[in-house]
């Protein structure tokens, strides 16, 4: 067992952190403050294959393995959560469902654009009166003789005001008579689709997080992902995946709420000594240090099995809910940390913290994951 | 032929007045020879060179090796090389000194390599120890510390230094010296660079080299976009923006900007410095600063403990600050 | 198709190095590792070279395992080979045995190259000899702080801006080019390349015996150069320390100094706001 990352993963994360630092750092704060989606970032960030990090290179992808992906998205994350929500959303649940489900002429069609980042990837599946229980979801799909018919209302949907190609968790009626989940591919320019108000969030402001409608909206059979029927299969492979991006993502977070503070911490001086040397402060930061790293281990596990080809669905979310946590206690210490200015938006840390909360929330909730852990430990065989 | 104790200045005159280092060193060695002993003396290579032969004895030179030859017009590196090593070799002096500027950057480390010798690049300070050695003094490991190194065996003792390290002797116009015109080989092989097209472009350095008020940036600013708020303030003051080297590799300003080691040395009436620690390629630098005030959120930067005034504050909060009240306070 | 061979340096990454006060060391295995940037430019003018005409690249470094680093990365940006010399018998060069081992390597195993690149210095030591003195060793022409370059047949075309000179050189191949920091800005690399270059992780790995130096060879020891102290700068100096709420220090940083400020910038400044008639 060898804890210290290999020379690949070593790279992988200074190319995306030179990357990120100068690209991106200097426009954060704007960013969040103007609620921008900064589509000349993007354009930088396409060709570093951004957009299509597990993607095979068949389909224009680096086909990296995920611990590489985690590192990205951690890296990402360290420096704007909002544009690493956007990147792991579009690779976890935007693409990976296509290249696990799809069929060979599905790929073709949708994950070469995506994978250069010409179309964003989104999933939604959350409604007024469905989110963590999925069998709420009221938007269905009606067969007719050549195409499905869409009709509903997706709320909070991740990349919602920029998205281009949209996976829809719907519903119809089977033959009997009882409502099956699907999943159907849509995209942006289908007629009957539309994009709803960007949300007014909390936090990760520079995401365009929107409701999307579908009404009357027609695709052909050819947009319906796997099978009729499959669509919780679908959803569950998808989030699990995305666990560990969110899981990363948190983890990046944490990160620069904890570098923020300890350079914070040896600079600040208070009865003329820097805030380091008292040992209040030191205990803050040894809590974080130790909480951070514990988080690290447990997504690389995590994705670690994935790749190894083992079940990772109990991994996935302890990562995701263990990395959260870790998220919102370490962003809220930082905070203390900086005291008043770090309530201020002159400093980084009140915008870590505002992006923390997020992360206990979206693909599935705390308890959610709490669920699914114990699901995995009381069904093994005692 | 047995070794000299002579100290070798190469004359670099190239870009005369501005680039004075050959003077400022030839200072230097008039100081180290009296220690060591032996005689100060310039290396002059080129065409109608009297005017550099009579300005080098003027400012301390006793003796000076001359090649005037047409061939010799033109700075090569590879002639320029080949004579200096066969100079060296004919005379054996025990130390020769460079200015650090690009061409002697080139030249010195070639001439180095053939005398089969060691050297020092860009020096501050250079001293004579109880031995007689050569003490030379040199910012190292990314600027944080300052090297001592010595060339314990071989010789001659080579070193490059710093333009601005040393102050130029006053020209005194009584000084004599010796002439020594040495007849250039026969034998130099065909220069394998050929010079194509060659154009005076004095950079816009100069200006910052001579500005009254300099105003220097670092990380400390925090971002690009907070960076430029200083050319604002550099506007009102009628200043220069100048930075160091983390700043310029960041592409916040460009290379030009850069004060210290492998840029510029200023010599300003007030040099503001916001948000820069002070790592000794960029300190080495502002010696020749007047006054300084510093500005850092850490007060026991380097840079802020250098500094007349210090003010604990975030460089980029302080730098608005002062644009405001200077805006306020600037009679019309 | 021409020959490069580009020298880069793993320095450390960040420009202020951990260092003990007590002890008077470096923390040199605390400080992360980058390629250095004034090679990383090399590095990009040969895969500018590579693109526009075809050409083999050989990235080659001295340094410790570790170093090996920035040759997967000079691989994955386009380098076709990478070159580990690596020793104990090698730490501690310093340039004029450092350049000696470079040239040795490339007399062995690249007798046929047609340039060589090289930073025009390190951002950790940045004393720029190891260019000209490698160039001196293999007895070739070298132009140093180069922005532009146009390589031909048998000679290379470089532009370059140096000592208040802007200069157009030819000069014959084999040569050697050294590339300025301010041109050439590298270009990012992609995630794909990274991947790419560790499926075919292969770096050579030459050590001195390999290199042909002699069994009693010691850098350390043989180096012309040697450093007999190293000391931190530290300035003391009474000085007038403000702090406080930023109004506030901008205030008195005008009532105290508002004089010398204001002559500096050969403008009156008023000192205080009731000073106004």
């Amino acid at each position: 067992m060898d804890f210290n990352p290999c020379m690949k993963h070593q790279l992988i994360r200074k190319t995306v952190r030179e990357f990120v630092e100068s690209e991106i750092k200097p426009h954060v704060a704007l960013m969040d403050k103007e609620s921008r989606f900064p589509w000349e970032i993007i354009e930088k960030m396409k060709p570093l294959n951004f957009f299509g990090l597990q993607v095979p290179r068949i389909y224009g992808g680096a086909d990296l393995d995920t611990i590489s992906y985690a590192i990205t998205i951690e890296e990402l994350s360290r420096v704007s959560a909002a544009l690493g929500l956007c990147v792991t959303v579009h690779n976890s649940v935007g693409i990976f469902p296509i290249l696990k489900f799809g069929t060979p002429e599905q790929k073709k069609r949708f994950v070469p654009e995506m994978a250069k980042g010409d179309s964003i990837g989104a999933f939604c599946l959350t409604e007024a009166n469905a989110g963590s229980d999925a069998g709420g979801v009221e938007t269905n799909a009606v067969e007719t003789q050549d195409a499905f018919i869409l009709n509903g209302t997706k709320i909070f949907v991740t990349n919602g005001g920029v998205c281009g190609t949209i996976l829809v968790f719907a519903i119809s009626e089977g033959k009997d008579k009882r409502n099956h989940a699907s999943v159907f591919i849509v995209e942006k320019d289908r007629p009957g689709f539309s994009v709803g108000e960007i949300e007014d969030l909390c936090g990760m402001r520079a995401n365009p997080v929107s409701s999307l409608f579908f009404e009357d909206c027609k695709v052909p059979k050819t947009n319906l992902l796997g099978r009729m029927g499959q669509g919780m299969k679908i959803g569950l492979t998808a989030l699990d995946t995305g666990r560990i991006g969110i899981a990363a993502q948190a983890l990046g977070i944490a990160q620069a709420a904890f570098e923020s503070s300890v350079s914070y911490a040896k600079e600040r001086q208070q009865f003329n000594k820097p805030l380091s040397k008292f040992q209040t402060i030191q205990n803050y930061l040894a809590d974080m240090a130790t909480k951070i790293d514990a988080s690290r281990l447990l997504v690389y596990r995590a994705a670690a099995c994935k790749d190894k080809g083992k079940a990772f669905s109990a991994e996935a979310s302890m990562a995701k809910l263990y990395c959260s946590s870790t998220a919102m206690e370490v962003t809220g210490l930082a905070v203390q940390i900086h005291g008043g200015y770090g309530y201020s938006k002159e400093y980084d840390v009140e915008r870590y913290f505002r992006d923390a909360k997020v992360t206990q929330i979206y693909e599935g909730t705390s308890e959610v994951q709490k669920m699914v852990i114990a699901r995995a430990i009381l069904s093994k065989p005692s | 032929m047995k070794s000299s104790k002579d100290i070798w200045v190469f004359g670099d005159y190239r870009n005369y007045f501005q680039n004075r280092v050959t003077l400022q060193i030839l200072a230097r060695a008039v100081d180290l020879a009296t220690s060591t002993g032996g005689k100060v003396c310039a290396i002059v290579f080129g065409h109608n060179v009297n005017e550099y032969v009579a300005e080098y004895i003027a400012h301390g030179a006793q003796k000076v090796y001359v090649m005037d030859d047409p061939r010799l017009l033109l700075y090569s590196l590879e002639t320029y090389s080949k004579l200096l090593t066969r100079l060296a070799k004919k005379y054996q002096p025990e130390t020769i000194l460079v200015g650090a500027t690009r061409f002697g950057q080139e030249m010195a480390p070639r001439v180095a390599k053939q005398l089969k010798t060691g050297l020092t690049a860009d020096c501050i300070d250079l001293e004579i120890n109880e031995k007689g050695l050569l003490i030379q003094i040199a910012p190292s490991f990314g600027g944080n510390l300052i090297a001592k190194i010595i060339t314990p065996v071989q010789r001659p003792q080579m070193a490059t230094v710093r333009p601005g390290t040393f102050q130029e002797l006053p020209h005194d116009y009584n000084a004599s010296g010796k002439t020594m015109i040495e007849p250039l080989p026969d034998d130099l092989p065909e220069d394998r660079i050929r010079l194509i097209t060659s154009e005076h472009r004095p950079s816009k350095k100069q200006k910052i080299e001579d500005a009254d008020i300099v105003i220097c940036g670092g990380r400390g600013m925090g971002s690009k976009g907070k960076f430029k708020k200083l050319f604002d303030l550099a506007d009102l003051m009628n200043a220069e923006v100048g930075a160091t080297r983390p700043v310029v590799y960041s592409e916040w300003i460009s290379h030009h900007a850069l004060v210290g080691q492998a840029g510029k040395n200023i010599k300003p009436k007030i040099l503001m410095s916001f948000g820069i620690s002070g790592a000794i390629q960029h300190t080495a630098a502002l010696t020749d600063a007047d006054f300084i005030i510093a500005i850092n959120k850490n007060p026991n930067a380097i840079m802020m403990k250098m500094a007349d005034v210090a003010i604990v504050a975030d460089a980029n909060q302080a730098c608005l600050g002062i644009i405001k009240a200077l805006k306020e306070k600037i009679r019309d | 198709m021409l020959n490069i061979i580009v020298c880069i340096k793993q320095v450390p990454m960040v420009s202020e190095l951990p260092w003990d006060s007590k002890t008077g060391t470096l923390k040199r295995e605390l400080a992360e590792g980058m390629m250095d940037p004034a090679s990383r430019r090399a590095l990009e003018a040969a895969l500018q070279i590579k693109e526009n005409q075809g050409a083999h690249i050989c990235a080659v470094t001295m340094g410790p395992a570790m170093a090996q680093e920035i040759l997967h990365q000079a691989k994955a940006l386009g380098a076709d080979v990478g070159v580990l010399l690596t020793d104990k018998r090698m730490a501690g060069a310093d340039t004029f045995l450092t350049s000696h081992i470079l040239a040795r390597f490339i007399q062995r195993e690249y007798e046929n190259f047609d340039l060589v690149l090289c930073g025009s210095q390190t951002s950790d030591s940045e004393t720029a000899q190891v260019g000209p003195q490698l160039a001196e060793e293999l007895n070739i022409p070298a132009i140093g702080y180069v922005s532009q370059i146009r390589a031909k047949e048998n000679s290379v075309e470089a532009q370059r801006h140096v000592d208040d000179f802007f200069e157009i050189l030819n000069m014959d191949l084999p040569g050697l080019i050294t590339i300025d920091l301010s041109a050439y800005k590298p270009r990012y690399l992609a995630l794909e390349g990274v991947e790419k270059a560790f499926e075919n992780p292969d770096i050579r790995i030459i050590d001195a015996k390999k290199l042909g130096l002699d069994d009693s060879f010691n850098a350390l020891k043989d180096s012309p150069t040697r450093i007999i102290d190293v000391f931190s700068p530290t300035t003391q100096n009474e000085n007038r320390v403000l702090k406080g709420a930023v109004k506030k220090v901008v205030d008195q940083l005008f009532d105290e100094y508002g004089k010398v400020i204001g002559s500096a910038m050969g403008k009156d400044l008023k000192t205080h706001e009731h000073d106004e008639v």
